[in-house]
């Protein structure tokens, strides 16, 4: 494992870098973290072996938080037959920025290599008042490479009555299998520009989640029945004006679970219940849920 | 003669069947209280993200007829339309607008053959890669020698007319509002393709946040009653 910390008090303006890379070893594909090099804030302590084989790694942000004008990395590889866990180990606080300071930025750069697998399951991103934020997300998917993949936007410090207090969050998300686009996103949000609360938007709800389950080269009927099945679960839990949950095929290669609501707690309680399903489904294993608490 | 065949293009009545779609809201007004009186403001707001989104694409589309000189780029003009359809998530809406991109450009050639329209259906074909009723217009603009602005305009305005027609059907909604409607959101259109003109239809800069109307459309199929395909 090659380890490169880089203590930077002094600056302004953190940089901070995380690449890991798994990969499947020995006659039982043991996923193990083979390298990473680390500088902060980004930290993360070890990777935890998994009963189905797997590695788990908890990511750190030792600043507690995104800070205006901070750039933070994340490069994960996962090379073949390997199955990685990536989780947070809390909410991703994003803290208001100064008035000149550049919009904190977070890269994340995920490859699965050949019949690998990642779970990318972070908390949470929490934008504070006044903040500014962007984060891209790029993912490539190698031939039958699997990808479970949430995230959860809450409108601020809910508990602080701060709801859509944020300047800016643009989020820029990219998911290419063998070199193709199957999902883009690219939202830009600026509440205090355009409201919010339009039905074009977001309406009455103030939380929104997007889960991405893909393996690439399975077969475009099995999607179709694995849309059906996630969709009667999506019809089970939705009570519009509280919650409303989504499911649709991509153009090839996955699904995608999209669900709104009121109640932030309901979103992670919830996509839990899908990742299951999904899982079974398509690898035919149990989703072990991340070592922390739901 | 461009403004004449431009005017029945973008008649609602074209035979591609836009008017069997409401893109997710028909579900909005079952689950969501879509309603005739905040009617106008949201399409404003549908307009301003999904509207401008699918110009972008429309006058990227254009340009690259444009720039093709009757030699159309297969795989850019291939490219544009997966891009395309990794944009749009849910099923229904993306189905829907493959679906009337691939009569449309089938119609126009049919109508006006044009070596970049033939090049372009017989690449996606082979490719079996989706062609969208966005990039299809902005295409057979540039192959009809329609002005680029015009030919934005015009997308535009079929698929705002469409949306009210739809509404009409779902809504209490008289024929004098749903013109006054599409009449009184003319100038936004205008200033949408405007700026993405300005914005010289950067791919990149193209942004839409509208979670509601694509879990509405995720959801269209769960529907107890429908009366459109999407």
């Amino acid at each position: 494992m090659i380890e490169t910390l880089n203590h930077e008090e002094s600056s302004p303006r953190v940089h901070g870098r995380l690449r890991l890379r798994f990969e499947a070893r020995g006659n039982r594909n043991q996923t193990i973290l083979a390298e990473s090099e680390q500088q902060l804030p980004l930290r993360i302590v070890r990777g935890f072996q998994l009963n189905d084989g797997g590695s788990l790694v908890h990511l750190h942000n030792l600043s507690g938080g995104v800070l205006g004008g901070d750039k933070l990395d994340l490069t994960v590889e996962v090379g073949p037959c390997a199955v990685a866990q990536v989780t947070s180990t809390g909410a991703t606080r994003v803290y208001r920025c100064r008035n000149q300071a550049e919009p904190a930025v977070q890269r994340s750069k995920i490859s699965v290599e050949e019949d690998g697998l990642v779970e990318y399951l972070p908390d949470q991103l929490i934008p504070f008042a006044g903040s500014r934020y962007r984060q891209e997300t790029q993912i490539e998917l190698g031939a039958n490479a699997g990808l479970f993949w949430w995230e959860t936007v809450a409108p601020g410090r809910a508990a602080h009555n701060e709801m859509f207090t944020y300047d800016l969050l643009l989020l820029k998300t990219m998911i290419n299998a063998l070199g193709q686009p199957i999902a883009i996103e690219h939202m830009r949000i600026e509440p205090a520009r355009r409201t919010i609360f339009s039905l074009a938007r977001l309406g009455g709800y103030a939380y929104f989640s997007t889960f991405y389950i893909c393996r690439v080269g399975v077969e475009t009927s099995r999607w179709s029945e694995l849309e059906t099945v996630l969709g009667e679960l999506a019809i089970h839990l939705s009570r519009p004006s509280i919650t409303v949950w989504g499911v649709s095929r991509l153009r090839v290669h996955g699904v995608v679970v999209r669900a709104l609501s009121v109640n932030g707690r309901e979103l992670a309680t919830h996509l839990v219940d899908f990742w299951r399903i999904a899982k079974l489904f398509l690898y035919d294993r149990e989703a072990v849920v991340p070592r922390k608490v739901y | 003669m461009p403004l004449l065949r431009l005017l029945q293009l973008s008649d609602t009545a074209l035979p591609i069947g836009v008017l069997n779609h409401s893109f997710g809201l028909e579900s909005l007004v079952v689950e969501e209280s879509l309603n005739t009186d905040g009617l106008e403001v949201f399409l404003r707001e549908y307009l301003e993200e999904i509207g401008s989104f699918e110009f972008v694409f429309c006058g990227a589309a254009f340009r690259l007829g444009i720039e093709s000189h009757d030699r159309l780029p297969i795989e850019q003009w291939l490219d544009l339309n997966k891009r395309f359809s990794a944009h749009k998530l849910a099923r229904e809406s993306r189905n829907a607008s493959a679906t009337l991109g691939r009569r449309f450009l089938r119609l126009v050639n049919g109508l006006a053959a044009a070596p970049i329209l033939a090049a372009a259906i017989d690449a996606a074909q082979l490719t079996e890669t989706e062609i969208h009723h966005c990039t299809a217009f902005g295409l057979a603009g540039a192959a009809l020698g329609i002005e680029e602005e015009s030919t934005l305009l015009a997308y535009g305005h079929q698929s705002l007319a469409n949306l009210i027609s739809s509404c009409q059907r779902l809504l209490p909604l008289g024929q004098t509002q749903a013109t006054r409607t599409l009449w009184e959101l003319k100038p936004l259109l205008a200033e949408l393709v405007r700026r993405v003109q300005t914005n010289n239809f950067d791919l990149d800069q193209a942004a839409c946040f509208a979670p509601l109307v694509e879990v509405a459309s995720m959801r269209h199929p769960m529907l107890a009653t429908r009366l459109f395909i999407s």
